[in-house]
């Protein structure tokens, strides 16, 4: 966050530094450059403010710097954990158990998403269960699931693929059943069949509550993914947090906050808006999320 | 010929909650011979949708038959092109992409749909919008756009449920006459559901008039107003004129000055 405000230069760099594990780097990183070009006030003013209102409350010392510290502090810490290259590694690490897990979740989800929201059968039989295994949160899973799995990646994967597919799916079939039926009438009139109708009516029509799903899903995932790292972890940054809390080093709990937020901030601004704006957007079906 | 036969069509809706029964159609039947534009009005509530809905093949009757061109219906089909009264169109393709949806499902090839499809936005005149998606057009273009799609596809009969409702009053006017216009270049068959006694005049070749829930056909008027008709002339035409305040009397919306003058039923 700091290094966005302080220099927009380094924050392209810094963000061609922290994505390594996909494998197209250089075009999230484009991406993050063109963004701050064509709109650095808009992108960069309202963390401006929260700095700036960190650095104050900070500066005014109501609370000892064991507690809280300020911006240019965990700045500092920042640079030195990515010179020692700590950050980077447990970024990566993080970030490729969300790939992983996000990966199978989200693949899941949207076959079962489908499956249940168009097939009558289906649904009646999933939808008691599905209520069912949402109420256990993702957390609630972590102890079974070590003991299953043991504290491995399998583990954390579980886990977050459990949280992103739930409300993908829930989400798909509110999208599914939101469809006016006159358009499918329409395609059915229009001579459509099967395929094309899940193609060209179902899918499209189904898209915003995908993109409502993805977005709900990830969510919960990177906080899973945070909390199982709390818990079973090794590395990656909900470790790091946890492991600085153990040593009293409250900046590098600050670090870690901010990576989070960045790093979500950069998924929404990178992948998730761009591709609504290209889709749900454009066709009208849904306002601008947010912004 | 008969393109469209309606016979003794009846329809019981039962209530998924209470149970109860409701005879939306008690008995219906008429005959649209081929090329005529034919409306069905009635009362609020009477079963018109349900009749168009029906034909459509998007509602099972509980009784009765409809055949196209002699074959009994059933299911929906590119035979019969429905416009909607909320356009229907897709909202994730263009409006080429949306006229041409028809023709792509029955395999026309690239090109032709291309083609097909320009002539069609031509008609309807919505040259220079091909590439809008619907939520950039205003609702009297988007029902042209709605038209458009039915048409490419030369369907035997087209349905229309009030396709004008949704549209302000004066756009309402141009439409109709558009839609006359580029009917009596074509003379498609046409199954036209509407409330608005004007519109059912000025636009068919015949009205049947349905009465109220449970509903049977009430009346069967031919209408012998020459064409092609313009608005313009509409209100000093004796037989607009007459038609009309015969139906405006039979659907019991009297004016002050028909109050004294009741016609019989
Ligand atoms: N799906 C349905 N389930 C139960 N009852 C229905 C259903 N559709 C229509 N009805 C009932 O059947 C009757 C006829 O409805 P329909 O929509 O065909 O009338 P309409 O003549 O088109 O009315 P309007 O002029 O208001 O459009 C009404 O009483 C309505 O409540
Ligand atoms: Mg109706």
């Amino acid at each position: 966050m700091s290094v966005q405000a302080n220099s927009p230069s380094r924050a392209g760099r810094h963000a061609a530094g922290a994505t390594p594990p996909t494998p197209r780097r250089a075009s999230p990183a484009r991406r993050a450059a063109a963004l701050l070009r064509r709109q650095p006030i808009a992108t960069l003013l309202p963390f401006a403010v929260v700095i700036g209102v960190w650095a104050v409350v900070s500066a005014l010392g109501i609370f000892p710097s064991s507690f809280f510290v300020g911006p240019a502090t965990v700045f500092d810490s920042m640079v030195d954990s990515v010179r020692r290259g700590i950050l980077p590694a447990y970024i990566q690490d993080s970030l490729t158990r969300l790939a992983v897990g996000a990966a199978f979740g989200l693949g899941i989800g949207v076959a079962l998403g489908f499956l249940i929201g168009l097939n009558r059968y289906v649904r009646k039989f999933c939808w008691p269960v599905l209520l069912f295994f949402q109420a256990i949160g993702d957390i609630a899973w972590l102890p079974i699931v070590i003991i299953w799995f043991g504290f491995s990646l399998t583990s954390v994967t579980v886990v977050i693929v459990y949280t992103v597919t739930f409300p993908l799916i829930i989400s798909i079939v509110a999208g599914l059943d939101a469809i006016p039926t006159n358009l499918l009438r329409a395609a059915a009139s229009l001579g459509a069949s099967r395929w094309r109708t899940l193609w060209e009516v179902y899918v499209p029509g189904a898209l915003p509550g995908v993109s409502s799903g993805v977005r709900t899903g990830l969510g919960y995932g990177w906080r899973a993914l945070i909390a199982a790292e709390i818990i079973i972890g090794t590395s990656g940054v909900g470790f790091m947090m946890f492991d600085a809390r153990r040593q009293g080093d409250v900046s590098h709990v600050f670090v870690g906050m901010a990576v989070l937020g960045v790093l979500w901030y950069m998924t929404d601004a990178l992948v998730l808006a761009p591709l609504e704006k290209e889709t749900v957007e454009r066709w009208g079906l849904v306002e601008r999320i947010g912004r | 010929m008969t393109m469209l036969s309606v016979d003794q069509l009846n329809q019981v809706y039962v209530d998924t909650y209470t149970g109860e029964a409701t005879v939306a159609i008690e008995d219906v039947s008429f005959d649209v011979p081929e090329g005529q534009f034919v409306s069905v009005i009635g009362p609020s509530g009477c079963g018109k949708t349900t009749v168009l809905n029906i034909v459509a093949g998007f509602v099972d009757a509980t009784g009765g038959t409809v055949r196209l061109q002699g074959s009994p219906v059933s299911g929906p089909g590119p035979d019969r092109g429905v416009v909607f009264q909320d356009f229907a169109l897709f909202p994730w393709k263009t409006v080429e992409a949306n006229i041409a949806f028809g023709l792509k499902t029955q395999g026309v090839g690239k090109v032709e749909r291309r083609a097909k499809a320009q002539e069609m936005i031509d008609l309807v005149g919505l040259t220079g919008f091909e590439k809008k998606y619907p939520h950039e057009l205003s609702g009297g273009m988007r029902q042209r756009a709605g038209v458009a799609r039915v048409l490419a596809t030369e369907p035997a009969i087209m349905l229309m449920d009030e396709p004008f409702a949704s549209v302000d009053a004066q756009t309402r006017r141009v439409l109709q006459q558009e839609v006359l216009r580029i009917w009596e270049q074509r003379r498609t068959t046409v199954l036209f559901v509407t409330h608005d006694v004007d519109e059912a005049v000025f636009m068919s070749d015949r009205v049947v008039v349905l009465s109220p829930r449970p509903s049977t056909v009430r009346a069967d008027l031919s209408i012998q107003i020459p064409r092609p008709r313009s608005w313009t002339d509409m209100h000093t035409n004796t037989e607009f004129v007459r038609i009309r305040r015969e139906l405006m009397t039979m659907l019991g919306v009297e004016t002050g000055v028909e109050t004294g003058s009741r016609s019989a039923p």
